[in-house]
């Protein structure tokens, strides 16, 4: 028998499909629900210029400021422009900043994690690069990051992966480790199938769900520290829309038109907060190993 | 326990050199020639070239690295490219304010998260159970600053109970009502996930049976609670605040600068702001070595709280 057909083993006896996790999402209230709204965001973010009511970057000066009503569902900013069409430009940039960062960084902290498991001689280098990369938290990576090449929405996308890098790396290889230790590694060096289909086809597709769970459990985080980043003006730079940035411009008129910082930030409240319910309930439906 | 921390110190001392050369990697690239900011302006060639030898910048790398080191042990940091004053003195000023500022964050943090986490543990299945943990998770997805913002208008602007910009003073010297703001804006973003942990925590001891024990001997519930349950708890807990150390500190610096705290988080956003990389570089190495500490200290409770880490 070739090596090539014995396929790729995997740990589950049976393999958790796709239907079958969908139908135990639904069945959770919270978790559809949260579905549902995110499903909604990533509508609105992609279907941003056909949604959009206003031009975002359309100022009129004739009604700046102006309170939620019939015509400006969420009001108008200091240069008279409309949030409404703002929040859903801004939601589409924060979602971009969040999923570069969750992808890029769980991308080089997966193949950093796998390859401490695989190569024990690598294991101690790469954890301590890992421990030096923890000593910097996100947010100081961004603010360095954003000295070199000045602020910008690259800066923030470099520091989210950063950030996403080291975490995933140590989850990553504690899954690793686990499936080092099963039979099945053995028996496919044994019959000598070479390092890279032990790696790829062995290793990492059996480590890939938790690794995805775990992505999608730090996809909320990393929206915050996106955001925060834009708060602190090291990200997009106006008159770009980015939900952090907005609610820091509105920070200035704070007690004159409360809602220009508000609303945003609540925007902001709802993404994450639908992502992390979600984040939950995948976990608990396809890895309940990484429950604390 | 002393050589379990010598240990630990051993231990971080790799990633505090990886720190300093980062550090020191990130100066090489910043886009600024220390040399060129010493002569001002209009300096000629030769006065740039004569400090560049002067200041040893035309040397090795890895020469260059060992001066930046040991200088650094030194304390010496460099000056401000703004104020002209030297950045540890920069940083004395800021350190004190961010210290403060943590410390009043975890004692709103930690006492509230283990009294709802036990609450919500306690009282399982239950509204109470409910609502808290419901309130946990929409607390972990608060943006710092949506907390802050809140604070500001209602509390310190509507109902003018607190101030909300800058710091009166040190705590001790009538400047606990500017504190109190910022600090239960930083504490905020914590108290959800100690307070899902906790009740996590409590949960699984509650069932063990040094709890049965004590409660067959007839211990009164907020005893076995308290004294056998929340104690045990506690460990995970701990760990927790270990790995939350670094959003603890991003956190702060938000926090510095929407409520004008003089820190030193404030200080690397203003310095990064206006190019002044020295006064950057020392705020940042600051900032990573805080997190260092805090993560050693950690550890160090860790035996305390649990002896049998000590034995292994």
């Amino acid at each position: 028998m070739s090596v090539e057909a014995l396929g790729s083993p995997t740990l589950e006896a049976a393999p958790v499909g796709r239907s079958h996790v969908l139908r135990r999402l639904m069945r959770d209230k919270v978790a559809a629900t949260a579905t549902v709204v995110l499903t909604l965001v990533v509508l609105a973010a992609i279907f941003a210029p056909v949604l959009a009511p206003y031009d975002p970057y359309f100022t009129d000066l004739t009604i700046v400021m102006q309170p939620p009503s019939a015509e400006h569902w969420f009001g108008t900013d200091n240069t008279g422009r409309d949030i409404l069409s703002r929040v859903i430009y801004g939601t589409r940039n924060t979602l971009m900043l969040g999923l570069v960062g969750v992808l890029i960084g769980g991308l080089f902290g997966g193949f950093l994690g796998i390859l401490a498991a695989f190569y024990p001689r690598l294991d101690g280098w790469i954890m301590r690069l890992v421990d030096v990369m923890l000593a910097f938290p996100a947010i100081l990576i961004g603010l360095a990051v954003a000295a070199i090449f000045g602020a910008g929405l690259a800066a923030v996308v470099i520091a989210l992966v950063v950030a996403t890098v080291p975490d995933v790396a140590r989850v990553a290889r504690g899954a690793a480790v686990g499936v080092m230790g099963q039979e099945f590694m053995e028996a496919g060096r044994a019959v000598g199938v070479s390092d890279t289909t032990l790696i790829w086809r062995y290793l990492t597709l059996n480590c890939i769900s938790t690794i995805f769970v775990f992505l999608t459990l730090r996809f909320g985080q990393i929206i915050l520290i996106g955001s925060a980043l834009g708060f602190l003006g090291m990200g997009a730079q106006p008159p770009t829309a980015e939900l952090g940035m907005m609610a820091a411009q509105g920070r200035d008129f704070l007690f004159m038109a409360p809602h220009i910082a508000t609303i945003p930030s609540l925007a902001i409240f709802v993404i994450v907060l639908a992502a992390n319910l979600l984040g939950d309930a995948l976990r608990d439906v396809l890895d309940p190993r990484l429950q604390q | 326990m002393a050589r379990q921390i010598v240990h630990r110190l051993l231990i971080s001392f790799p990633a505090l050199l990886g720190v300093l050369f980062l550090c020191f990697c990130w100066l090489q690239v910043v886009p600024a020639d220390p040399a060129m900011i010493i002569a001002g302006p209009d300096a000629k060639a030769e006065t740039i070239a004569a400090i560049r030898l002067e200041l040893g910048l035309d040397r090795p790398i890895p020469v260059q690295f060992m001066e930046y080191i040991l200088r650094v042990l030194r304390g010496d940091l460099g000056r401000s490219i703004i104020s002209n004053k030297m950045v540890t003195e920069e940083l004395g000023m800021t350190i004190g304010p961010t210290v403060e500022l943590m410390v009043g964050g975890m004692l709103i943090a930690v006492p509230s998260g283990l009294a709802l986490g036990t609450l919500a543990a306690v009282n399982r299945g239950r509204i109470a159970d409910r609502i808290i943990m419901a309130c946990s998770v929409a607390g972990v997805s608060m943006p710092v600053f949506f907390i802050g913002l809140l604070l500001i208008q209602y509390v310190g602007f509507k109902w003018a109970l607190l101030p909300f910009t800058g710091r009166t003073g040190p705590v001790w010297d009538g400047g606990l009502p500017s504190l109190i703001l910022p600090a239960a804006t930083l504490g905020a973003v914590l108290i959800g996930p100690i307070a899902r942990l906790t009740r996590t925590a409590v949960l699984e001891v509650l069932g063990a049976d040094f709890v049965r024990t004590a409660r067959a001997k007839g211990l009164r519930e907020t005893v076995v609670i308290v004294h056998h349950a929340l104690r045990n708890a506690l460990i995970p807990v701990v760990t927790l605040i270990g790995l939350q150390a670094a959003f603890l500190l991003g956190g702060a610096v938000v926090t510095e600068t929407m409520f004008s705290w003089p820190g030193v988080g404030r200080l690397a956003v203003g310095a990064i702001v206006s190019s002044d990389f020295p006064t950057a570089q020392g705020a940042i190495m600051i900032l990573a070595m805080a997190f260092l500490l805090i993560n050693l200290l950690v550890d160090v409770l860790y035996v305390y709280l649990d002896p049998r880490v000590q034995r292994s």
